[in-house]
């Protein structure tokens, strides 16, 4: 797995400033990503898709996940646009995305568990 | 960090991931921190908690970080709380809204520490400075509030030591601006005991309190002094030599200082620094300037003072007009001064004498200057004496241990008839005289009269007939002022005798002058044909005593008053 | 600067006002003379570019010439224009002060 996914500098700022936190946020993080992906799949509309996008751009922005924040942008964009065809295969691309870091933050969340 | 550098900071932001990261960032710059999911929370967190500083995600649930933002900026009122919008927005539109909103600043996601300390350390210099400009102003309105309370209780005590003269009389009008007492205008007026009456317009150096101060004592002085029966002369001195003493080296008062008597139509003016003031006559014509001849009061030592004074005829009819720099000196627009020549115009212009203030109103409205607030103007008619009604004399005694059977006899000689009036003092004596009390008008007028007359006809010399016309009237007082101050010898001699009669008693006043006497039936015989300012006097005496004549050639004169016990 | 000093040789003190002389000038006024390390021989005031005087002006002039020894003060005023000049007759200043 190619580490352009996640930007390790922005990782090993947070630890320093979570300190004893970065765990927790690891944790939070995971757990967030997952509703925000529900979100993204139940949107009954293209604003509460819009704003699901929006929200998950931008915690993503801050773990340092940088291709997916920029998948988020890119649909927070398109949802502006209509029609919305072909917008589907922009969540799926989200979805493997997302399922490609998840793994990252999994496995540093072991390592922090190790200590 | 200090305790007083330590902020409370409500972060709300719907993301967990990122309220945690910002609550991390903010616990480590060693602020508090409150959190909230949404808008709502955000607004409850911050009524119950007031945090310094708030940082707003703009789109949220429930209520986004807009409609936070404003309730937020409503409820802080003129506290100044910070408003730091969240957001990843990159349209201008959607900024736009967050500052319009109230949002102060931005701070973009993914959120960097660097940027976020140095823009709370910037938030905390505004909220300071807000702070501290809303303390300074709440303090300013405090003094400014303080300041006009203390004015307004000056200026009550003011009113009732000003208006305890007789400003009010039928015979005067005035324009004053309420707040004359805080630009240093001042205006007296008040009755003597024979009736004259003493009038001064001054003002006082500068603006404010420091003019005010000064008011208080000089109306003390005047009317203590008027009220006693002292003349021009004495109240002037006493005024100058207190205002002297008890004000600093920069501050004095102008003054135009004027004793109308009616009885004998004359008026005794002394300016000190104030704009002429005039005379109209009734008759029309060139209005008579009666100009500052002398130094201001309180700027010159007592020895050195000049208490001279102007006396001039007036008819009834005859009008008194008084001003203060204010009408003069109020400018146009090029800074062109209204000046005196402007004012004489509107004064020989004037038809209706009741109208003067308003003509004057009008020609500076129409010169175009700035109105001001220190435009003050009084002005004075010559009327019969008796259209005037003089207040009761107060007394502080009952009357009961009144002395009923006394003498006295005073001699003085060339150096206090230079420099002392002794009318005051035998006044305050025959006071004593229960029954004469109500009479002490008339006894102050006949005192008056018969020692003036011993004084100038008789030690002086000086002839009346000089005081034919007005011409005379000035030339026969700066004689009368050169002699008495040449004066080397002569004397004035007062007698007075109190006698208990069944029902009352009887006051007997001598006076006998060191002079050469007159021809007691060639005046007596001309002061009933009405001529002549001396024979006016005589006959004043007569009217309001028992009995008068005159012995040893005109050098003596003997006045009878007689009264009935009201018991 | 509104109000300008200078101090001769001999001990002359030259106070140069422009402008209006009113409150406005009292610290410059009074700073012009109290500065100095002692009382000067006379003093000139020269009000050749004053364009007005007002009572606080009038007042200034009292603390200097109380300043400079009162009764025996050598104050004097020089180019006194015509308005300014009213000014200083209406208070009989001329009593106090060499004005020409």
């Amino acid at each position: 797995m190619s580490d352009n996914h996640i930007d390790r500098k922005v990782l090993s700022d947070l630890q320093e400033v979570m300190e004893d936190g970065y765990l927790y946020l690891l944790e939070t993080f995971l757990s967030d990503s997952e509703e925000r992906l529900s979100q993204l799949h139940e949107a009954k509309d293209a604003e509460e898709l819009g704003l699901a996008a929006h929200s998950f751009k931008g915690s993503t922005g801050n773990m340092g996940a940088m291709v997916l924040a920029e998948l988020c942008q890119q649909l927070e964009e398109r949802v502006k646009q209509r029609p919305l065809y072909g917008i589907e295969d922009l969540i799926n691309r989200i979805d493997r995305e997302y399922a490609a870091v998840r793994q990252l933050y999994c496995a540093e969340r072991q390592r922090i568990l190790i200590g | 960090m200090s305790s007083q550098d330590v902020l409370t900071v409500l972060i709300a932001e719907d993301s967990a991931t990122d309220r945690l990261l910002l609550a991390a960032i903010v616990q480590k710059q060693g602020h508090q921190v409150l959190m909230a999911e949404n808008g709502e929370q955000a607004v409850a967190l911050f009524a119950a908690q007031r945090p310094h500083l708030v940082l707003l995600d703009a789109l949220m649930p429930v209520m986004d970080g807009f409609e936070a933002a404003r309730t937020i900026k409503l409820l802080a009122g003129e506290t100044l709380v910070p408003v730091i919008f969240l957001t990843s927005l990159s349209e201008e539109e959607a900024l736009v809204r967050c500052l319009e909103a109230g949002g102060d600043d931005f701070l973009a996601k993914p959120y960097s520490q660097v940027i976020l300390a140095a823009k709370i350390k910037a938030m905390e210099r505004m909220r300071r400075l807000q702070a501290t400009v809303l303390e300074q102003r709440d303090q300013l309105a405090h003094h400014h509030r303080h300041l006009l309370n203390e004015q307004r209780v000056a200026k009550a005590v003011f009113d009732k030591v000003a208006h305890a003269g007789c400003l009010d009389s039928p015979n005067i009008r005035f324009l004053q601006s309420p707040y004359a007492l805080f630009n240093g205008d001042l205006m007296l007026a008040a009755f003597t005991p024979s009736g004259d009456m003493h009038v001064l317009l001054g003002d006082f150096t500068g603006h404010g309190l420091p003019a005010a101060v000064g008011a208080m004592p000089l109306a003390e002085v005047f009317y203590g002094m008027t009220a006693k029966g002292y003349g021009l002369a004495e109240t002037l001195r006493e005024m100058n030599a207190k205002l002297k003493r008890i004000l600093p080296v920069d501050m004095f008062c102008c003054a135009v200082l004027l004793n109308v008597s009616f009885q004998r139509r004359t008026v005794e003016v002394w300016n000190g620094g104030m704009p002429d003031a005039y005379l109209l006559r009734a008759t029309g014509g060139e209005p008579l300037p009666l100009v500052s001849h002398f130094l201001p009061l309180g700027v010159l030592p007592p020895e050195q003072f000049d208490d001279h004074t102007q006396v001039v005829p007036m008819a009834v009819g005859d009008r008194l007009f008084l001003l203060s720099d204010g009408v003069v000196d109020t400018r146009d627009e090029n800074e062109q001064l209204f000046g005196a020549e402007r004012l004489r115009q509107v004064l020989i212009a004037n038809q209706v004498p009741g109208q003067l203030f308003e003509d004057i109103q009008a020609a500076l409205a129409h010169f175009g200057g700035q109105p001001r607030d220190d435009v003050s103007m009084m002005d004075l008619c010559m009327v019969e004496s008796h259209a005037l009604s003089l207040p009761p004399l107060t007394y502080t005694d009952s009357g009961q241990s009144s002395p009923l059977d006394w003498s006295l006899h005073l001699e003085f000689r060339a150096e206090s008839l230079k420099r002392f009036n002794p009318l005051p003092f035998l006044l305050h004596l025959l006071q004593e005289i229960h029954g004469l009390r109500v009479r002490s008008g008339e006894l102050h007028s006949v005192l008056s009269e018969l020692y003036s007359n011993a004084l100038e006809h008789g030690v002086l010399a000086l002839d009346s007939r000089l005081k034919r016309d007005a011409c005379g009237f000035t030339e026969y007082y700066r004689e009368r002022n050169r002699r008495l101050q040449a004066l080397q010898e002569g004397y004035i001699r007062v007698g007075l005798q109190v006698e208990p009669l069944a029902s009352g008693g009887r006051l007997t006043i001598e006076v006998e002058d060191s002079g050469a006497g007159f021809d007691v039936e060639s005046v007596l015989g001309c002061s009933r044909a009405g001529q002549g300012f001396f024979g006016r006097g005589l006959s004043l005496i007569r009217g309001l005593s028992q009995q008068a004549q005159w012995l040893d050639g005109g050098r003596r004169a003997c006045v009878v008053f007689v009264w009935v016990s009201e018991a | 600067m509104a109000v300008e000093s200078e101090l001769s040789q001999d001990g002359k003190l030259t106070i140069r006002v422009k402008g209006r002389f009113d409150f406005g000038r009292h610290m410059e006024f009074r700073g012009s003379y109290e500065r100095l390390q002692s009382v000067p021989r006379c003093v000139v005031v020269d009000l050749k570019e004053a364009t007005y005087l007002d009572s606080s002006a009038l007042g200034m002039l009292l603390l200097l010439r109380d300043h400079m020894g009162g009764d025996k003060s050598q104050v004097s005023m020089v180019n006194v224009g015509s308005d300014v000049r009213k000014i200083l007759a209406i208070s009989n200043f001329d009593k106090l002060f060499d004005i020409s």
